[in-house]
């Protein structure tokens, strides 16, 4: 799996400069314990105790413990972790699937905890749309009804919803199955279709939860490739749930790693992959291929002044294995360079310290 | 919430709207007749049959007589003998042609709520006795005296009996008194329940086959005597006073069972608006012979009920010319 | 308890129970290991209760049938309250404004739709339900529809046909309404399914008959009572698939609905009821089939229609009569189980291209429609609404002239076999009469005892309780002779239909040919009302205990073969592998492999075959198999409410007790479908 990374991953990691755009989910302290009498954990004593004491001494399980981010316009925001580490509660608690025990949890600066039943049932319409594991197609619809669901539940006119609902069916590569009914179409198929239900009701915000583990991974990557490629288009903000690193890697701006309900650590792949925060991220990045998600920006050093001008040049974000084609090919050092401005040179050195793992240890990018 | 009030709302105008359907009053039961009846413009009645075939034969030739002489639809109903007297009393079924006397529902729904006329008599006389096979009779002619039935168990013993003789019942729907009679009479005798009439006149049939020895509840007016020729045993004479203390107490009954006349009953309303049919009916009237001469071709000789009143229509307009209005 | 089991048993010395029955050599492993399975715990309290309460119970009331001093008499209180209803029905305000207004709305709609089919016509009626059956369920289904239509004109059964119709059409009407809204409920609330459930699930046990006294003594004799009784039969299995067909709905699609913003009202129409709509069809198919055998049954008070002529045939053991009324019973019963069936399985299938669109088929119907209505017209112009007079064939004549040569060469003496008679005869001296006198002279309070035992081994301790008051409340209610005679032909049928079933079942798991074989015709008889099964027993075995046990071992049958047959092909196939690649024989898999994994299976079985058979020896009264089936007619013919009612009630009781010591810990659905 590891080897299957993303050659294309963008030049430039669309990282949003803070203060421009408010952040579209913006989460404090979130809570959500399942148990008797949950809403007394948070803030209590017992908030400390890890999963099994807590078990053991109130009968409740945290399934999310105080969990903060903020996702920003535009951004693929992944959420990763093992099973049981709690992300498909929290993607749930976004849109209240799931309602959070304690917290804050805002959408484009409105409270949704606050929300009573017809505003709550808004944001699902129109704000927040869903992508399953197991697609939750209705069984007894045909493909185009099916995406035409959501606009359904809104009320939209058969003829207007027929109508855009085929423009999201070709969209997502369905045409000429729009009669059929899910059970005809293969997993890959009908998760088009569940994806194409959620892009009818052009929603701000895509959410996604561990849409494709239940595909096989030829079709996964397919599925991964579609949904970058909607990114691309579109620039929809997404926040994607997934147990499987490389899709993390492959697709997210920003990762944020789980554990046992709690925040691991919070980056871009290259800090998670490059600085893991503890010694369970750096067991679980361990066969990353690194040099196929750090960049020269991290690998480089200062430049000499004999450097300044000869070799090569790279872009900041070039990956480390495109930076060792560059420098194999020329045999010597190449430049990093940013704006024309010289940023520092790799060589072959660091490149391979790169390789073995030997950088990183508190040279911390930003 | 909104939801709920409306949900109530639908509710009570749902209950309204079965309330003005069915008329906002009461709804008297008794005066529901059955929905099959009168359907189309067709003048239509409804006779009770009981499930013996002298029943069956009275009610065959009224049907014969009413759909061809008088234009009615005839629906029949099998309905047992005090099952029937509700039925009719409820106007869901118009007439009884064969009662043997049922002094508790006469009181009922004659005298005290007048829903039921009585319609006349038969002319038939019934009587219930006990009864053994002529040829056994005629062998042991002490076995008539009930006084020598103990003496007798061991003959009449079957598998279903258990040890003790056997007294062979018919259908659950005929009077009889014959477990305390047996009680009372101390005899050693398992009555045993064949279940219907013809299951009992399978078993007599099945012995007398055999020329084997038998003990049964059975009655007349009855065709089958015609057949297997029997002997009635004689039980303790039949008192008013027995009688009596037998209607306050069933288990106290220890004599026999008395001879009637059959009577007719018919639905109040049926009586006084049933036009030329209740006429018809009231005037029914025929003789055991008549009634054992169809009995006999419905179950001896496997006629469809309505061959057979044909048949005996055609041989007797002298006795059924009188009935019509 | 917990001292008994972890008492170290190795050294028998100390262990004086095993020290008793283990001399030469100790078998400690065998000795512990009863002494810890839950069962032999189980049997241990009760042997204890047993002891204690055995001998008190014997000094005080003596051994042997029922103690009087434990019965109550209820025949005086049911016996006043009848006399009360018979008088107060047309004064006083709960029959005037409730129960009367109940019977009048019943009345008014068997009569409107009765009136509807005789307007129709035969020609209309015929044309129509054929054209319906073709568009919901295609050519072959409307063809059949057809042709037993015709059959039940050509047999003069055309206005019996008729009244069954509209008496089922309203009763299935109000059961399936009934039965949607209590399945709703269930369904939707958590509180709601856990009052309901064990309520259904007793109601489905319970033998039809039993539901018929409660509803006479009410609404008296007649239709609306007949409908009630239907509808409270019918509707049980209606709110049971509906209960369970949405809380088994995919909680994944109703989540992804939710996310959508789906009010609670759009979740449950468009997604909960059409997610469970097989099940709900399940429960419709269901329902028409209990419907349509209740209906049939329920001529015993008055129902009329097609079951009166099986009934009034029974009573004069006319078979060629009562066939003649039981073939349009048995072509109803597979026209609507074949029509619902095939439209469920249409269900899951996209409309199809071309022909016959089910969606998009409105066109269709209006020509369905336009072509029954102009039937309609033409038959009526031509002829009678009614079935033309003279286009009836008559079978009563043959087929009593075959039953009376079946009598005569059929019956006794027939080389080798023997004859049916014989057969009967056989069964009655060497099973059931041996059987009846062993239950009947068994002490009362081993019979609780056997009862509590079976009931706590397979269950759990509240089962036990059940089936033991259940038992004990026969015996209160001093009927215990007679319930033990029908125990003892219950016992004995399925004992029989065990057998056979269990043979037949393993050897169609062996042999798909044989399985392929027996399929449409377990299917037919699984639809069939059990009333018709009394007129051929009739015919081959007479009247008595005998016909009652065949009748019952023939309709239960189907459900046990069939059982076993998938539970032992349901059989984990990489177990069996494993056992032919040790070598085991045929006969090994089957003994060592197969029964034991398909236990769950068999028990399910035990616990049909039970239920099905008591349902039909208690019907079996109709042709004199006596005891409490006797007695509920007795009730019902003499008027004897108390009779009848202290009957029927022990009938509920053997049923509960039956079921409570036969169920396994899963339930599944009744008689397949």
């Amino acid at each position: 799996m590891a080897t299957t990374l993303v050659p294309e991953t963008p030049d430039t990691p669309k990282i949003p400069e803070s203060g421009e755009r408010a952040p579209v989910f913006s989460v404090r302290d979130l809570w959500k314990v399942f148990g008797p009498k949950a809403e007394r954990i948070p803030g209590s004593a017992e908030a400390e105790l890890s999963a099994a004491e807590l078990r053991a001494r109130t009968g409740c399980t945290a399934a999310v413990r105080e969990v903060s981010f903020d996702v920003q316009p535009g951004e693929v925001f992944v959420v990763m972790g093992l099973s049981g580490s709690g992300k498909s509660t929290l993607v749930r608690c976004l849109t209240r699937l799931i309602e959070p025990t304690s917290g804050t949890l805002k959408i484009d600066g409105e409270d949704v905890l606050a929300m009573d039943k017809t505003r709550l049932r808004d944001l699902r319409r129109h704000r927040a749309a869903m992508v399953f594991q197991h697609f939750g197609l209705l069984p007894h619809r045909s493909v185009i009804d099916n995406v035409a669901y959501g606009l359904e539940i809104q009320g939209v006119g058969k003829a207007e919803r027929r109508a855009k609902a085929a423009e999201v069916v070709e969209k997502v590569g369905l045409t000429g199955l729009e009669r059929r009914r899910p059970g005809q179409l293969s997993g890959g198929q009908q998760q088009r279709v569940g994806l194409a239900r959620a892009l009818a009701v052009d929603p701000e915000v895509l959410l996604f939860d561990e849409p494709f583990s239940a595909l096989d991974p030829l079709i996964r990557r397919d599925m991964q490739e579609e949904v970058i490629r909607l990114h691309h288009d579109e620039g929809r903000t997404m926040v994607f749930i997934t147990h499987d690193l490389s899709e993390a890697l492959r697709l997210g701006d920003r990762i944020m790693l789980m554990r046992d309900g709690g925040i691991v650590q919070l980056g871009t792949p290259e800090e998670i992959v490059g600085s893991p925060a503890d010694d369970y991220v750096r067991d679980f990045v361990r066969d990353v291929p690194r040099e196929q998600v750090l960049t020269v920006r991290r690998a480089m050093r200062p430049a000499t002044s004999d450097e300044q001008d000869g070799g090569p040049a790279l872009a900041p974000g070039t990956t480390v294995a495109d930076a060792i084609e560059a420098v194999a090919r020329t045999g010597g050092p190449a430049r990093v360079v940013d704006d024309g401005r010289c940023l520092g040179v790799v060589d072959h050195a660091c490149l391979l310290s790169v390789v073995a793992g030997l950088d990183g240890k508190g040279a911390a990018a930003a | 919430m909104a939801r709920t009030r409306m949900q109530l709302l639908m509710a009570a105008a749902g209950i309204a709207a079965v309330f003005t359907a069915t008329g906002c009053g009461a709804a008297d039961m008794t005066k529901q007749s059955s929905p099959y009846a009168n359907v189309g413009g067709a003048k239509s009645v409804t006779l009770s049959v009981q499930s013996w075939v002298g029943a069956q034969a009275n009610v065959a030739v009224a049907q014969y007589l009413l759909e061809h002489e008088l234009g009615y639809r005839v629906d029949t109903v099998q309905v047992d003998e005090i099952p029937a007297w509700d039925a009719l009393s409820q106007g869901r079924v118009d007439a009884i042609l064969e009662d043997w006397g049922h002094p508790e529902q006469e009181q009922r729904y004659v005298k005290d709520k007048k829903l039921i006329v009585p319609g006349g008599g038969l002319g038939v006389t019934g009587h219930i006795g006990w009864w053994v096979p002529k040829y056994f009779a005629d062998k042991h002619p002490d076995v008539l005296n009930w006084k020598n039935l103990n003496k007798y168990a061991k003959t009449f013993k079957t598998a279903e009996s258990g040890g003790k003789g056997q007294l062979l019942d018919g259908s659950p729907s005929y009077v009889t008194n014959d477990k305390a009679l047996v009680k009372n009479l101390k005899l050693n005798y398992q009555i045993v329940f064949s279940g219907s009439e013809a299951a009992q006149i399978t078993q007599i049939k099945q012995f007398a086959k055999g020329k084997k020895p038998f003990l049964t509840y059975w009655y007349e007016p009855q065709w089958l005597f015609n057949q297997v020729p029997m002997a009635e045993v004689k039980l303790p004479k039949y008192t008013d006073k027995c009688a009596n203390e037998g209607t306050k107490d069933p288990e106290s009954v220890d004599c026999a069972y008395p001879t009637t006349p059959l009577q007719k009953y018919l639905n109040a309303d049926f009586a006084k608006q049933g036009g030329k049919a209740s006429a018809f009916l009231k005037k029914f009237h025929w003789t055991k012979e008549d009634q054992n001469e169809v009995s006999e071709l419905i179950a001896s000789k496997g006629m469809s009920a309505q061959d057979a009143a044909k048949e005996w229509v055609e041989a007797h307009p002298d006795v059924w010319k009188k009935w019509l209005p | 308890m917990s001292a008994t089991a972890t008492r170290p048993s190795t050294d028998p010395a100390t262990d004086p129970a095993a020290t008793g029955t283990a001399a030469a050599e100790p078998r400690p492993s065998l000795l512990s290991s009863a002494v810890r399975s839950p069962a032999a715990r189980k049997l241990a309290v009760l042997a204890v209760i047993a002891a204690v309460l055995i001998p008190l119970a014997h000094a005080k009331w003596a051994s042997g049938s029922w103690p009087h001093a434990l019965t109550v008499d209820v025949s005086g209180p049911l016996g006043d309250a009848s006399d009360w209803i018979l008088d107060n029905r047309d004064s006083h305000w709960i029959f005037l404004y409730f129960f009367g207004h109940i019977s009048n709305v019943i009345i008014i709609g068997v009569r409107a739709v009765y009136v509807a089919l005789l307007a129709l016509g035969w020609a209309g009626v015929t044309a129509g339900l054929t054209l319906i059956a073709w568009r919901v369920a295609g050519v072959r289904i409307a063809v059949t529809t057809l042709v037993s239509f015709a059959i039940c004109g050509l047999l003069g059964m055309w206005v019996p046909t008729m009244q069954t119709l509209a008496l089922m059409a309203i009763a299935v009407t109000a059961s399936v309404i009934i039965g949607g809204l209590l399945g709703l409920a269930g369904g939707l609330s958590e509180w709601a399914f856990r009052v309901l459930r064990p309520v259904l699930d007793t109601m489905q046990v319970l033998p039809a008959f039993a539901y018929l006294l409660p509803v006479v003594m009410i609404f008296g004799n007649g239709v609306p009572g007949a409908v009630l009784a239907t509808v409270i039969y019918a509707a049980p299995p209606m709110a049971r698939l509906t209960a369970l067909g949405l809380r088994g709905a995919d909680a994944g699609v109703l989540e992804a609905v939710t996310s959508l913003g789906a009010t609670w009202r759009q979740r449950l129409l468009s997604a909960r009821l059409p997610l469970a709509r097989k099940e709900l069809l399940l429960g419709i198919n269901q329902t028409i089939m209990m419907a349509l055998s209740m209906a049939v049954i329920a001529s015993v008070i008055g129902g009329g229609g097609l079951g009166d002529r099986v009934y009034q045939a029974l009573s004069s053991v006319d078979v060629g009569k009562a066939l003649a009324a039981g073939l349009p019973i048995v072509l109803l019963a597979i026209v609507m189980d074949r029509t619902i069936g095939t439209a469920g399985e249409r269900l899951g299938e996209p409309p199809a291209e071309g022909g016959h669109r089910l969606l998009r088929g409105w066109p269709a119907w209006a020509g369905a429609a336009a072509v029954t209505a102009v039937i309609t017209v033409v038959g009526r112009l031509t002829g009678s609404q009614t079935w033309p007079t003279g286009w009836t064939v008559a079978i009563e004549e043959p087929v009593n002239q075959f039953k009376e040569w079946m009598v005569d060469h059929l019956y006794t003496g027939v080389p080798v076999v023997g004859g049916t008679a014989d057969w009967a005869a056989h069964y009655v001296k060497w099973i059931l009469d041996p059987l009846r006198e062993g239950l009947q002279g068994l002490p009362w309070y081993a019979v609780l005892l056997i009862v509590a035992a079976l009931a706590w081994l397979i269950g759990t301790w509240a089962t036990a309780l059940t089936a033991t008051a259940a038992m004990a409340a026969i015996g209160v209610l001093g009927v215990w002779e007679p319930s033990m005679d029908t125990l003892s032909q219950v016992l004995a049928a399925v004992f029989v239909t065990l057998v056979l079933g269990f043979a037949i079942g393993i050897w169609a798991a062996r042999s798909t040919r044989l399985e392929r074989m027996m399929r449409p015709v377990l299917d037919m008889f699984q639809t069939m009302p059990q009333f018709v099964y009394l007129i051929p027993v009739v015919a081959l075995f007479g009247v008595g205990r005998a016909p009652a046990a065949a009748a019952a071992i023939v309709y239960a049958l189907p459900a046990v073969i069939r059982i076993t047959t998938q539970g032992i092909r349901n059989v984990d196939p990489a177990a069996l592998e494993s056992a032919r690649s040790l070598g085991a024989t045929q006969g090994q898999q089957l003994r060592q492999v197969q029964l034991p994994l398909a236990r769950p299976a068999l028990l399910l079985a035990v616990n049909q075959g039970v239920v099905l058979v008591l349902a039909v020896v208690v019907i079996g009264g109709l042709v004199g198999s006596g005891a409490l089936g006797y007695d509920v007619l007795f009730g019902l013919a003499q008027g004897d409410l108390a009779t009848g009612l202290v009957a029927g009630t022990a009938i509920v009781c053997l049923g509960l007790m039956l079921d409570r010591v036969t169920q396994p810990t899963e339930r599944r659905d009744r008689k397949g479908a």
